[in-house]
């Protein structure tokens, strides 16, 4: 007969959540490269005495679209090689709560910045003189699009690093896994919002090379708001993380704690991607009406506040599940 | 009550780098610019004019010093941690909401005085009066996405070096990640981190 130990289920979670967590995460890299060798083809084909520019836009663009994989191979990485110094059965939960966090983290953040790469390949082959400008605003757009999914990778080193022990296993265990689940559920939506608008604005920087910088920061402000829900999740997963609790071995106060963590991780991913759809629109008309520019920009700030208000009501019940329920 | 006497050196070494940039670029000031001159005619021309865009011509003066100095405070502050045994100010919570807070009251202000108080209070009611409450949480939510924003990357980015560093024993790989994290997502995100506060005063005052 074998013992069921804390220390035997902290490994086994441990193997659990490092599968789950590279498992996860190599999804979204994999969709966004893909598109960008896709768009890499179709631009080849149209122009193929550009193709290697294309093939140096195209792996640039793959490699920052892979850190989101990167970054949930790391973390599985550890989950599988290292040892946990006084295992609990809290220490079981913040390795899955680490593993979901990253996991899910990584989908969006990978799908997105494989938008603005294959972009830029369709670009340098419409505007081979902008070649560079191109480029430039490429990594700037998908590395601030990685930013969700480096949220997710805070989370997850918090829930691996922090001592937990202190804690009431009932409800805390339910907090550490909700913890990760906002994070990363909140990461998806603002991944994808991200990756869209900054397409937009290196297609636009491609029809007007001559508008790249205003084009430039109004991309960079779409993205920073499209990103305001993961931060939203983000501030859940902190707010779990540190809060105190009672111990108490019912099961309502823990389910209280793991939905809130589900229900801004979930509430997060629509308002990202529409804040995305107005991002795209935005920066692509920034860029092929500069004159109106400054009311296009408000409008769309305006619209993104409006589309996010879903996930302030989706904040407003989470925070009422942790503090009033 | 507990300091940070860390971060709190950090905060003041990133001002005194400031201070001698500033001095340095209006000693012997010249028709014909020296080096530092230029560095510092940049940034306070580049941002001048985003300032003056967003808001308009009178406003934007009255602002644009705040705002360049924001901009190139966090620029030295998230530059800092490239430095060995440094770490960023940004990187501890408090210095982001802070300055997130910092702005909020910045726009605040700068929305009533525009707008007269009654204005000003007005535009929680709208579109309808019920909403008050969600239109109060989502001004909050604003100093908290702006600040959580820095904090999440600049921590993130340090958190990134430290342990792949650590997994490939230090080698190759290190400067490529601090000047990729600490330098360029710094910058990224001091820039975006200017901009918003721009956007929220420009958004109160019209």
């Amino acid at each position: 007969m074998m013992e069921w130990e804390p220390q035997i289920w902290v490994r086994a979670a441990a193997f659990f959540g490092g599968g789950l967590c590279i498992g996860l995460g190599a999804i979204g890299a994999a969709i966004g490269e893909g598109y960008t060798a896709s768009v890499a083809n179709e631009s080849m084909a149209r122009n193929p005495s550009q193709s290697n520019v294309v093939l140096k836009d195209m792996l640039v663009g793959q490699a920052v679209a892979e850190s989101a994989a990167i970054f949930a191979l790391v973390v599985a990485m550890i989950l599988l090689f290292s040892s946990f110094s006084n295992p609990s059965w809290l220490t079981a939960a913040a390795i899955i709560g680490a593993a979901l966090s990253m996991g899910f983290g990584a989908i969006g953040a990978g799908i997105g910045s494989g938008f603005p790469a294959g972009e830029a390949c369709r670009g340098t082959v419409r505007q081979p003189a902008v070649a560079n400008k191109l480029m430039t605003n490429m990594l700037i757009g998908a590395a601030v699009c990685q930013t969700p999914s480096i949220f997710a990778l805070v989370v997850s080193f918090i829930l691996l690093y922090t001592d937990f022990s202190a804690m009431p296993v009932w409800p805390a265990w339910a907090a550490l896994v909700g913890a990760g689940l906002a994070t990363g559920l909140a990461a998806i939506g603002s991944g994808l919002g991200g990756g869209t608008t900054a397409q937009a604005s290196v297609e636009g920087i491609a029809r007007r090379p001559e508008s790249a910088s205003s084009v430039t920061v109004v991309m960079l402000l779409g993205q920073a708001v499209v990103q305001s829900p993961a931060i939203f999740g983000l501030l859940i997963s902190f707010i779990l993380l540190f809060g105190t609790y009672e111990a108490n071995s019912s099961l309502a106060p823990a389910m209280a704690l793991l939905s809130a963590g589900l229900c801004v991780g979930f509430g997060a991913i629509g308002p990202a991607i529409g804040g995305g759809e107005v991002g795209r629109n935005g920066v692509r008309w920034v860029a092929r009406n500069p004159g109106a520019g400054q009311v296009i920009t408000r409008i769309m700030l305006v619209g993104m506040a409006v589309s996010q208000s879903t996930v302030i009501y989706a904040m407003v019940i989470s925070l009422v599940l942790i503090y009033v329920v | 009550m507990v300091f940070n006497l860390d971060v709190i050196l950090m905060t003041w070494i990133s001002i005194a780098l400031l201070l001698i940039l500033g001095i340095f670029s209006v000693r012997k000031k010249s028709l014909v610019p020296h080096s530092v001159q230029v560095l510092g005619e940049l940034f306070v021309r580049q941002f001048a004019s985003l300032t003056e865009d967003a808001l308009d011509k009178e406003l934007g003066r009255k602002y644009a010093p705040m705002i360049t100095a924001l901009f190139m405070f966090l620029l030295v502050s998230n530059w800092l941690g490239a430095i060995p045994h440094m770490s960023e100010p940004t990187r501890d919570l408090n210095t982001p909401l802070s300055l997130g807070f910092m702005g909020f009251v910045i726009a605040h202000y700068a929305g009533i005085k525009a707008k007269g108080f009654r204005g000003y209070a007005r535009e929680y009611f709208q579109p309808f009066p019920f909403m008050m409450p969600l239109n109060l949480i989502g001004e909050i939510a604003k100093v908290i996405s702006i600040s959580f924003r820095l904090f999440g990357n600049i921590m993130g980015g340090s958190i990134i070096v430290l342990v792949v560093s650590h997994l490939i024993f230090s080698l190759i790989l290190p400067p490529f990640l601090v000047a990729f994290f600490s330098l360029f997502i710094g910058t990224i995100q001091a820039f975006v981190f200017t901009m918003l506060t721009i956007v929220y005063i420009a958004v109160q005052v019209k």
